[in-house]
């Protein structure tokens, strides 16, 4: 009786001893734990009123067991094909024109083909047909009731606003590794934050796939990715892209961008480019607008720049408002090189306040002779040009402003009105900030705070340095303001707001010259001019219906700044 | 001294007294182990039933968050500016051409 005892007791031990040491290995290590990654919810981006510009919503991975499939990889591909296309044509709201509708017949033949490959190489365990489909597809795809077929939860973004701030707010899309990352814009330049980090289910189970309490239970939560409070205001941002569509339209431009900033706190109120691109079907759009030019793009500013060149002679002394320009009589030969007026018209005796309201580029040139290299580039540099804004936006480039010791003449001459120097919107903007601020330059930051779960980090501008002196500042602005109110944009400006301004005509170089007919027209200005709410750059790239930037960006500035004196219940009256 | 046989009984009086402790030891033990046995049996059944109570469990916080997720979006789709605008276009609303500001 003891003997069979023991030779039963010895026969369960040994299985169990088999179960356990070696069979696992047989089935691998993790046979009966569920080690899983859980992935992360990517954090949002919020307007200033606490609207999700970004999030995100439910989305799937779609995947076939080729050896469980119910029916043949032919009639499967057929059935799946049509709703595993882009979302452009799958949408139910989709609008689709003749030859959308061969686009898309093309494009469901091709994916039906993909899908039937997949599906017909049966030495796969387990195949991938697609990813983040929306739960629309994934509901459809379910009526169908293949079996073999089954679904993964994930997530994608969404965009409330549809394709409103774009370029500013960037995309995700995969890395080489399949992860969602952060491409351009805030998506690019916060991704690390966005993403959060993703946690591990490490879980024993049952054969029921139900958790072993008294096994190895150590889950590690996921981190949610932190949220970001941007200081884009909705409703500024919604009009100026509709204010901008429309002028773009009506001056026949080949892009425009519109940038509003606070001057005293650097915050960006409104940033907007068109023609632009929607994010969740970027796929459709050329590659070559995920670029944000309001930051991306480095380009000759015109005149412009003039009201910079001119703080930075008064705030060296080497001008008053009142000092006449003695040079201004007609056309100036400089190395071989005219310079001239841009309407060929000239003002002898000008003062620097009438060469701003002339924008003449002769009295530029006296200015800039008094004000020399040394202080030029100084000034310029103090300025923020030549180097990154520190805005908070991936694809930010510095502009170009060759050394000091390679400017001649010549050169100083050509910048002192915005020639042979490239800057980038977004630094022109942080420059007037400056001369609106009574001469504080404070870098621009899109992002005002970053939330995490329970804890909040407020985002502080980079820089905040005396440029010019407030006497300066004051002296600059009141230039601007003549020139708003007897320059050449007098007949689109507000009669009763002061506003500050100046226009801007830049010719584009190409192949070594200036090609007269294509232009960057432009307006910077600021307003209230005393106590200035605002700052803003108009640009139009190559517009046709009129070269100049008082009959195009002038009229679309001053149309804007309408629409902010009420947003920001500016009452009127100077 | 004791003789012979009075020795043999005293063993056997031992032998007796001995083996009732034995066969109350086992006795203890297997009601021990018995007891044990059950209760474990008790505990894991609990804990079978924990396990799946987790899964029910994680699976309605999984439903619940989705369908946040869903009216979310569905919140924030109804409430964005170019659907307000779309739909205050559609039920005529006109821009006022008069702004009183305080």
């Amino acid at each position: 009786m003891q003997i069979i005892f023991f030779i039963v007791a010895a026969v369960i031990i040994f299985r169990l001893f088999y179960w356990q040491f070696l069979a696992k290995n047989s089935f691998g290590a993790d046979a009966f734990l569920k080690d899983t990654e859980i992935p992360a919810s990517r954090g949002e981006i919020l307007a200033s009123d606490g609207f999700p510009l970004v999030t995100n919503q439910e989305s799937f991975l779609i995947y076939a067991k080729p050896h469980e499939l119910g029916k043949n990889p032919q009639e499967i591909a057929q059935n799946l094909a049509p709703f595993l296309i882009s979302e452009k044509f799958t949408t139910d709201s989709a609008r689709l024109s003749d030859s959308d509708r061969e686009q898309m017949k093309n494009e469901v033949e091709f994916k039906e083909k993909d899908i039937k490959n997949k599906l017909s190489d049966k030495n796969l365990f387990w195949v991938q047909l697609a990813r983040k489909v929306t739960l629309e597809t994934k509901k459809k795809v379910e009526e169908k009731k293949i079996s073999g077929i089954g679904f993964v939860q994930d997530e994608k973004r969404f965009y409330p606003e549809a394709s409103m701030a774009a370029q500013l707010l960037g995309f995700v899309a995969f890395d080489k590794v399949g992860r969602d990352t952060g491409y351009f814009g805030l998506e690019g330049f916060w991704d690390r934050k966005l993403r959060g980090k993703s946690g591990r289910l490490g879980q024993e189970q049952d054969p029921l796939g139900l958790p072993i309490l008294v096994g190895q239970y150590r889950p590690i939560q996921p981190k949610q990715g932190s949220s970001l409070h941007v200081s884009i205001e909705r409703e500024i941002q919604f009009m100026v892209e509709d204010k901008l569509r429309k002028a773009v339209e009506k001056y026949g431009a080949k892009d425009g961008t519109v940038i509003v900033a606070d001057p005293k706190s650097g915050k960006i109120l409104a940033m907007a480019t068109i023609p632009t691109y929607d994010p969740a079907l970027r796929g459709e759009f050329d590659e070559s607008l995920y670029k944000n030019p309001a930051v991306a793009d480095t380009y000759e500013p015109g005149s412009i720049f003039k009201p910079i060149v001119m703080a930075a002679a008064l705030d060296t002394k080497s001008v008053e408002p009142n000092t006449k320009c003695n040079v201004c009589s007609g056309p100036r030969q400089v190395a071989g090189f005219e310079i001239s007026t841009w309407n060929k018209k000239y003002h002898p005796d000008s003062t620097m306040t009438e060469v701003i309201q002339n924008s003449d580029n002769v009295g530029m040139t006296f200015v800039a002779e008094k004000l020399g290299v040394k202080n030029f580039f100084s000034y310029v540099e103090k300025f923020g040009f030549g180097q990154k804004t520190g805005i908070d936006l991936q694809e930010e480039s510095t502009g170009v402003l060759r050394p000091d010791e390679e400017w001649k003449q010549i050169d100083l001459f050509t910048a002192s009105f915005g020639q042979g120097i490239a800057v980038t919107p977004i630094q022109l903007v942080q420059a007037m900030s400056a001369i609106a601020n009574h001469g504080l330059l404070v870098s621009p930051k899109v992002v005002e705070k970053v939330k995490d779960n329970g804890s909040e980090e407020e985002i502080k501008p980079e820089r905040e340095i005396q440029v010019i002196s407030p006497e300066t500042a004051l002296q600059v602005t009141e230039m601007m303001v003549n020139a708003v109110e007897y320059g050449e944009a007098r007949f689109v400006a507000p009669k009763d707001y002061r506003v500050a301004g100046k226009t801007g005509t830049a010719q584009i170089p190409i192949s070594g010259h200036y090609d007269p007919n294509k232009t960057i027209a432009s307006f910077i200005g600021f307003a209230p001019a005393d106590d200035p709410k605002f700052v803003m750059l108009v640009r139009f790239t190559q517009p046709s219906s009129s070269p100049f930037g008082s009959e195009t960006a002038a009229p679309t500035f001053f149309e804007i700044a309408k629409e902010l004196f009420i947003h920001f219940g500016i009452p009127s009256g100077k | 001294m004791l003789p012979v046989s009075d020795f043999k009984n005293r063993n056997k009086q031992e032998k007796k007294h001995t083996g009732g402790v034995k066969v109350k030891l086992m006795v203890v033990i297997s009601a021990a182990a018995t007891l044990l046995f059950f209760t474990q049996l008790v505990f894991a059944n609990g804990l079978a039933t924990d396990g799946q109570k987790i899964a029910q469990i994680e699976d309605e916080i999984q439903k619940l968050e989705s369908e946040n997720t869903i009216l979310r979006v569905e919140i924030s789709k109804k409430s964005s500016l170019s659907s307000l605008s779309k739909k205050a276009q559609e039920d005529g609303f006109k821009k006022p051409s008069l702004v009183i500001t305080p």
